[in-house]
């Protein structure tokens, strides 16, 4: 079965490397995290419930307990950069089983936020923001949905953004606000040209 | 009659529009109706927004529920995603007060601001709920019994979880769906690792889509042990990765599982006598006539 591409040598590369670096560690990272998250990953006493529960484990290096304690122990840059961050499918089953409470989902969606303000973001989630911008739908309309609303009744455009554009303005306005699609356009850009 | 505001969201009504309108039709036989609500958005997204800055989710998704709370009705909506985003988000702003200023500071500029007068419901718990609708009233709905299919249930992960912000109790091993599967006439079949997610959500399916299906595949080789006739969802987006996914399974690793995959109000509709073509089942990539062979 093929596997994702890159994983062995990312793999390969973490585990040459352990050891824990005083220099590394930040602890607002650790206080800006339990913030964000409204959870407290300090609680942690890393049993591993997570990652047995957790979908993406079994087929990635992608190790949910792993991030719990890179925020215990204020390993920003390792947290951020590492590429398994984005694999997690929020299925929440880590939080629900969690005999310590954590919401460990939270901290990844926590970690996720402060990537994206270092422009550390995968490009797919931009481009939803794009659509969005201009349609106000993340998976717009198009032409063979149209003709098959039409057959069953419907208005060929649903009475959302598409039937009502005038209300595209407010989410522009709300994203424009944060000055997200302006990032979102520059980082496309930069990426795929 | 109970009135709902009825968010769309999405792909129900831009990929699987047979969601939407069964939903309407079904629902109206059954005492709850679905009124438009004019210049929704994308709920949005709540891996993609909720991964970029929460505080922008928190915002997008306010907007959406602020054209509710003009029209003075609760929301009702039938995709698990949708339903994170807009009731999550309802929730956390009514209890957060440092959160709901920071929304409606936002929110000053489009004239808006966040009160906090409506709820939210996914159209699936009301459907069951016997203060609105319940099991008996469904079981007399129907007018073609689903007799001598077996039907699996994804539950989906945001509609339940995490339980701690719901209200629906134990995540681990529920069995509300398939009851009203059973009022449909159907066989409900349950499965090895049933509420294991479709892959699809956090913004995965479009960063590692290999990574996502294998996950999607899992579920089929599951599905496939207890040969069930189709699977049964309440999220559209849970039945584009089963949909779609299975097409993409079939080019990754060469696995053909072609198994039905069927929102709860399209089941619904097809038992209250609404025909395929009414359901817009043409636009499922896997088809669904086997699973109709058996019932029509």
């Amino acid at each position: 079965m093929q596997r994702t591409k890159g994983y062995p040598e990312a793999l390969d590369k973490k585990l040459a490397d352990t050891r824990l670096f005083e220099d590394e560690r930040h602890p607002d990272f650790t206080k800006t995290i339990e913030k964000i998250s409204m959870t407290i990953p300090h609680m942690c006493y890393q049993c591993g419930t997570c990652t047995a529960s957790c979908p993406s484990a079994p087929r990635s290096s992608y190790r949910i307990r792993k991030f719990v304690r890179r925020a215990l122990l204020g390993l920003e840059d390792e947290s951020l950069t590492d590429p398994d961050l984005w694999l997690c499918t929020t299925c929440y089953s880590c939080t629900d089983r969690c005999p310590r409470d954590i919401a460990p989902t939270d901290v990844i969606m926590a970690m996720r936020n402060l990537a994206a303000k270092r422009d550390i973001i995968p490009v797919n989630f931009l481009k939803t923001v794009q659509a969005i911008y201009t349609t106000g739908h993340g998976v717009p309309n198009n032409d063979v949905n149209r003709a098959a609303r039409k057959k069953l009744g419907l208005n060929p455009e649903p009475p959302t953004t598409h039937g009502f554009p005038q209300y595209v303005k407010g989410i522009q306005y709300i994203l424009d606000y944060f000055g997200l699609k302006e990032r979102a356009d520059k980082i496309v850009k930069e990426r795929e040209g | 009659m109970h009135e709902y505001a009825f968010f769309l969201g999405c792909i129900a009504p831009n990929r699987y529009p047979g969601c939407e309108a069964a939903a309407i039709k079904t629902s109206e036989k059954l005492g709850i109706k679905l009124l438009e609500l004019q210049g929704a958005s994308c709920c949005p997204a709540p891996g993609a927004f909720g991964s970029i800055d929460l505080n922008i989710w928190y915002a997008m998704a306010a907007r959406n529920l602020l054209l509710a709370e003009q029209m003075k009705k609760d929301i009702a909506l039938i995709c698990n995603g949708c339903y994170k985003s807009i009731y999550e988000v309802n929730e956390k702003l009514k209890h957060h007060k440092e959160l709901r200023e920071g929304v409606n500071e936002v929110l000053k500029g489009i004239d808006m601001e966040f009160k906090g007068t409506i709820d939210v419901w996914h159209l699936a718990e009301l459907l069951y709920d016997p203060k609105i609708c319940g099991l008996q009233k469904i079981r007399d709905s129907v007018t073609v019994p689903l007799e001598g299919t077996r039907i699996a249930v994804h539950y989906g992960c945001h509609l339940m979880k995490p339980k701690k912000e719901r209200h629906f109790g134990s995540t681990e091993h529920p069995y509300w769906i398939e009851e009203m599967v059973a009022a449909l006439g159907a066989e409900p079949v349950e499965y090895r690792n049933k509420m294991l997610c479709c892959g699809a959500g956090g913004g995965v399916r479009g960063y590692d889509l290999v990574h996502a299906i294998d996950i999607t595949n899992e579920k089929m080789i599951n599905l496939r042990e207890v040969k069930a006739d189709a699977l049964t969802e309440v999220c559209p987006f849970c039945q584009l990765q089963f949909d779609r996914g299975q097409i993409e399974i079939e080019e990754k690793f060469g696995v053909k599982w072609g198994l039905p995959v069927l929102h709860y109000n399209e089941l619904l509709g097809l038992a209250q006598g609404m025909s395929p073509q009414e359901l817009a089942l043409d636009l499922h990539a896997v088809s669904c006539e086997p699973f109709l062979e058996k019932i029509l």
